[in-house]
């Protein structure tokens, strides 16, 4: 691992820029603990300051420093991609295994399940769950919504996947010495589809902290939370595009933007490492 | 070479696999309307201790169906409709589909293992080579891990591999060292009979001559049975000690292989031994007219009739019995019966 990440670094310019933009988001982060101010608390420092050696990032109308409120707020949302991107992960890797090499009636009953996610339209959903909800609804709780709404097509890819493995031979000799549905499972297949859940992985961090954001901005979150989309939220209620205030929505904005192009980047670099055709074209030679 | 020879033991003597008279049938029913293609039609045969078994015949000719069935590997749409199969190391179940599923795993690999057609893919192309090994060989071995390791090197030995390959993975080796590496790891139990699937087919000859003779090699020193199936009849005449001919689902004939290749008798075999060609012979070789029958739908009686010169009335009505015509040579043909010649 640790000598492929150093390939990926020497030899891929997308994965060299996608490192750089995620590093900086997540060190951003990472501060989020050594703030000085607690996330809730506001009119701690004097509103509606611009950006300046003081306040780097400037202050918000609600008297909060922007820097340190937005690295809570995108430790918060990397978070909740990561919740959401691991738990579909796991579903969809359960569902996929399981579907592609049971095979029968199992995987028919889990593919009609799995084809009616892919067709429900998720935002109208998740405003019904939020007005089903109101005020009961966390943080944690809107990552388990998106999760389970997450995993149906990453779970009809490694389906694909797992059926051809499991013509191959290996899968043949595994069962014919006695190996378990479980072991070969895990054993044999797991491995092979590995690639394939981390590139999609990165793929279903993007689309879930791009859906949160949309909710938050629109308010249908728990708006106490700050994260990126509720920075947004709070900077259109005091009006801050109308005031002047830009520094508000500008810093947050232009740090999901890097933290959307770092995942991207990274994902097509890992999509580009995995497939050996581009790995051809990456040395010179023809596909 | 039988191992029997030289050991005279009452055990020795008993087959190690019997087959009785055996049927397995593909069930199929597209739109509610039900098919059987019956890919073994009534085989019976017997593989001794310490020999090499040849199964020869043609593609569909039901040879991997029949290994299929003897190796438990069922599953449907396959089944098996009549008949058994007796293990010598697993008696009383007539076969392995109807034994505990305890007892079966218990078996496989320690007293039967099954070299799979296109065995270059056994090895699983994102594991390592060692992890093969591990995966499959050792919960049959067991004891400690490093001591696994050391037999697994000393057994790689056997087949001229060095320990690196174990580190290696597949894509790593080449042709020959992964089809070494898969004959390594069916034998590292040292099993008392090795099912193997046309397993050299995908090799250059040269290749295919070493690996065979690794196999007969390790083979001799474990005395282990090999029921080896290929339509390669060159690969027949060069490793098996006995052969059986099948076509269309049944055994046509069944004589220690030096016999089949001098002195065939079933007009069908006959045909297969002249049409393999010979060093500075060039005269032009006969072909058979026709096609092999199909399964789904085959002729009445004797199933090769339709392409048969010696055909007369009864090969069209009965099916012809497998009789002993000579001393341990078995045909199934109402022509030879009646001392008919091509």
């Amino acid at each position: 691992m640790a000598m492929l990440l150093r390939d990926l670094l020497r030899h891929s310019t997308e994965f060299r820029i996608g490192a750089v933009l995620v590093a900086f988001v997540l060190l951003l982060s990472v501060l989020a603990s050594f703030s000085p101010y607690a996330p809730e608390s506001v009119y701690v420092v004097p509103p509606d300051l611009p950006p300046s050696l003081v306040y780097w990032f400037g202050t918000t109308s609600r008297g909060q420093d922007v820097f340190w409120q937005l690295s809570f707020a995108i430790r918060n949302t990397l978070m909740f991609g990561c919740t959401v991107a691991l738990v579909s992960r796991l579903i969809a890797l359960v569902v996929g295994l399981v579907s592609g090499y049971k095979g029968g009636w199992i995987d028919r009953a889990l593919m009609s399940v799995n084809d009616s996610f892919i067709v429900i339209p998720l935002l109208p959903i998740l405003v019904l769950f939020y007005f089903m909800m109101r005020d009961r609804i966390s943080w944690l709780m809107l990552a388990l919504i998106m999760a389970c709404f997450g995993w149906a097509y990453d779970a009809r890819l490694i389906r694909s996947v797992v059926m051809s493995l499991k013509a191959r031979e290996f899968t043949q000799t595994g069962l014919f010495s006695g190996m378990s549905t479980w072991e070969v499972l895990t054993e044999e297949h797991l491995p092979y589809v590995m690639p394939v859940v981390f590139s999609t992985t990165m793929n279903n961090m993007v689309w879930s902290i791009g859906l949160e954001v949309t909710l938050a901005v629109l308010g249908f979150t728990d708006i106490n939370t700050p994260t990126i989309g509720g920075m947004i939220y709070w900077a259109n209620q005091h009006t801050a595009m109308v005031a002047g205030i830009w520094w508000w929505i500008a810093f947050p904005t232009v740090t999901v933007i890097m933290a959307f192009i770092g995942l991207f980047l990274l994902a097509v670099s890992a999509n580009a490492y995995i497939d050996p055709r581009s790995r051809l074209w990456g040395i010179g030679g023809a596909s | 070479m039988h191992a029997n020879t030289e050991q005279p033991l009452p055990r020795q003597e008993q087959p190690i696999l019997r087959v009785r008279d055996l049927h397995a049938q593909y069930r199929t029913s597209p739109f509610g309307v039900g098919r059987g293609v019956k890919a073994v039609d009534g085989v019976s045969f017997a593989v001794r201790r310490g020999e090499v078994y040849g199964l020869a015949g043609e593609s569909s000719s039901g040879k991997t169906t029949l290994i299929k069935s003897i190796a438990g590997a069922i599953r449907p749409p396959l089944e098996i409709v009549g008949g058994s199969v007796e293990f010598a190391f697993l008696p009383g179940y007539g076969g392995l589909q109807r034994a505990p599923r305890a007892d079966v795993a218990r078996i496989r690999w320690r007293n039967l293992s099954y070299i799979m057609q296109g065995s270059m893919s056994v090895l699983n192309p994102v594991r390592r080579v060692g992890s093969a090994f591990v995966d499959f060989a050792y919960p049959h071995i067991g004891g400690s891990r490093k001591q696994f390791e050391r037999q697994v090197i000393a057994h790689l030995e056997r087949v001229r591999l060095d320990a690196s390959v174990l580190a290696a993975f597949p894509h790593e080796l080449s042709g020959g060292m992964r089809q070494r590496a898969t004959l390594a790891l069916a034998t590292i139990c040292r099993p008392d009979f090795i099912i193997a699937d046309e397993p050299t087919t995908a090799l250059d000859v040269v290749v295919q001559k070493e690996v065979l003779g690794m196999m007969r090699g390790i083979q001799r020193e474990t005395g282990s049975s090999v029921l080896f199936v290929t339509h390669d009849m060159g690969v027949h005449a060069h490793v098996t000690d006995r052969l059986a001919i099948m076509y269309a689902g049944r055994l046509v004939e069944e004589a220690a292989t030096a016999r089949i290749f001098r002195k065939p008798l079933h007009p069908y075999t006959r045909h297969l031994i002249s049409s393999l060609p010979r060093i500075g012979d060039d005269a032009p070789r006969e072909g058979l007219g026709g096609s092999p029958p199909n399964l789904a739908d085959p002729p009445s009686g004797c199933r090769f009739h339709p392409r048969c010169p010696l055909a007369t009335e009864i090969c069209r009505r009965e099916v012809p019995a497998m009789l002993e015509a000579d001393d341990g040579h078995r045909v199934a043909c109402f022509a030879v019966d009646q001392g008919g010649r091509a």
